[in-house]
């Protein structure tokens, strides 16, 4: 089925790196930003790893490339306090990434004054299996990219490349989300029984993910314990229960979580239900703007109590 | 003994999370008064909903309540103001949740009881009480309770049947 018309031409990130560097270059030597930190080329061909470039001789390692898929937001959280302390820092990001960092100036973890962001007009990334030899197509674009609404980042300081006329993907996740919820609630809890037995508690999901920042996580706790932290049905049920909770109304949607997970269990599914649910109940979206309140942090005296008795 | 045991009618634990400024008062006024309500309702007294975290709800599911009733002041009456307005917003989205992931929401009852309504209390835990009776026995977070201990081996008819009969 695949034509080269549903590929994504590989010159276009070529031309976005060269400009990128040109920018990461400028911002170092003029003092800008004390670092930039952006992505760099990984020993396997077609990956990325995340870099942190402080002198302007470095700008030439970074890269942008259908393998950048890392949310780089994650490292101006408070936990990556070592990152933090470079001074002030310029930061490269997609635009699904840039939501995350809108979120985290919401939360006041982060001053907007204090970071210089370097936005990338972004045709997508590689999916979690991608064969990364092939170019960006049908079969290996990540299944977030399908549905993007965000390829051009706005409210950036400068943006870098420029976007082509974009295949159009078949979305998934939209469909899976409705597929599930036509099911009844004894079928999707099979579906989800069944994907949440398979977790490992690796964390993986907590980490990559920019707003599990607190220090320490209700689900480490054990005096009292509120979550089971043994990989086996019922604690990994809860896990799962509270990281949705705890990420309702705040996650951007970056689908890290995902695909981190070893065990391919879809929490970008929970992420979006939970999303679509607070812009129905409170026409809120996380991350398009900086907002103080979120919307299960602020209320109105109005709000739905159709299901209070 | 064992089958006479089984023929026990099922008789539902609820626990109600409530607030102490108007919940439990309703609560307590409905017994000063010497309202009847069915004893199958536990009570924890919270100072606020707004300190009722939704893995407290998790929990309950998981330690074996068959239903929750989460209950507090009505809207405007809170006593620290707010914090029954974000309560109610953190359970809207918490129902969203446990809807999408297959808890029967029939199970889980939100209310708003002043400290002036013990007949509403009463109404509201004998509503919810009757409404669980009906559905019976709450399994699916007891599986998962019981494969956790048992690796998994529910599977086999005797260990179905054994936890079955518990
Ligand atoms: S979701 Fe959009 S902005 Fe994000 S990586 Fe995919 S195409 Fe780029
Ligand atoms: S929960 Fe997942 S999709 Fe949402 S912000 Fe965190 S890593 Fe990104
Ligand atoms: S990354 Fe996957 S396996 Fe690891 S804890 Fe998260 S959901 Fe579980």
């Amino acid at each position: 089925m695949t034509t080269t018309a549903h590929t994504i031409d590989p010159a276009l990130y070529a031309a976005a790196t060269a400009a990128l560097r040109q920018e990461a270059r400028t911002v170092l030597e003029n003092g800008t930003a004390a670092a930039v930190i952006g992505w760099q080329a990984g020993r396997r061909a077609g990956s990325a790893l995340p870099a942190i470039v402080t002198d302007p001789a470095g700008a030439e390692q970074l890269i942008f490339a259908p393998g950048c898929v890392n949310n780089l937001a994650l490292y101006l959280t408070k936990a990556k306090k070592e990152v933090r302390g470079k001074g002030r820092l310029a930061i490269v990001v997609k635009g699904c990434d840039l939501r995350a960092l809108a979120g985290l100036i919401g939360e006041n973890q982060l001053n907007r004054a204090d970071i210089y962001i370097i936005g990338i007009a972004c045709p997508g990334v590689y999916g979690a299996h991608a064969d990364r030899r092939l170019p960006l197509a049908e079969e290996t674009v990540a299944p977030k990219c399908r549905e993007c609404t965000v390829h051009t980042p706005t409210g950036v300081d400068v943006t870098v490349g420029t976007l082509p006329d974009l295949p159009a993907f078949t979305p998934r996740e939209a469909a899976e989300l409705a597929r599930l919820e036509a099911m009844t609630p004894a079928e999707r809890w099979r579906f989800w029984k069944e994907h949440f037995s398979r977790c490992i508690r690796c964390y993986a999901c907590r980490q990559v993910c920019p707003f599990c920042y607190c220090e320490q996580c209700l689900c480490d706790r054990n005096r009292p314990q509120a979550v089971e932290t043994t990989p086996r049905p019922a604690g990994n049920m809860a896990w799962h229960i509270v990281r949705a909770m705890h990420l309702a109304g705040r996650c951007a949607g970056c689908a890290e979580c995902e695909r981190v997970c070893p065990m391919d269990i879809p929490l970008n599914l929970l992420n979006r239900k939970m999303a679509k649910e607070l812009k129905a109940l409170y026409g809120f979206e996380a991350g398009l703007e900086p907002q103080e309140k979120g919307p299960l942090t602020s209320y109105r005296e109005d709000d739905d109590q159709s299901f209070i008795k | 003994m064992h089958a006479e045991k089984q023929q026990h009618a099922f008789e539902p634990k609820i626990v109600a999370f409530v607030c102490t400024w108007c919940t439990y008062a309703g609560a307590d006024l409905a017994g000063t008064s010497r309202l009847q309500y069915p004893a199958n309702i536990r009570v924890v007294k919270f100072p606020c909903t707004g300190r009722i975290d939704p893995v407290f709800i998790l929990r309950a599911f998981q330690k074996g309540a068959d239903g929750v009733l989460v209950s507090g002041c009505h809207p405007g009456d809170c006593h620290y103001m707010a914090g029954n307005f974000h309560a109610r917003r953190r359970f809207a989205a918490f129902r969203q949740l446990l809807d999408f992931i297959g808890v029967d929401l029939n199970r889980l009852q939100f209310s708003w009881v002043s400290a002036a309504e013990g007949g509403k209390w009463v109404d509201v835990a004998t509503e919810l009480t009757e409404r669980v009776r009906e559905l019976g026995p709450l399994r699916e977070f007891a599986a998962l309770e019981a494969e956790e201990h048992w690796s998994g081996a529910l599977a086999t008819p005797e260990l179905q049947e054994a936890y079955n009969s518990i």
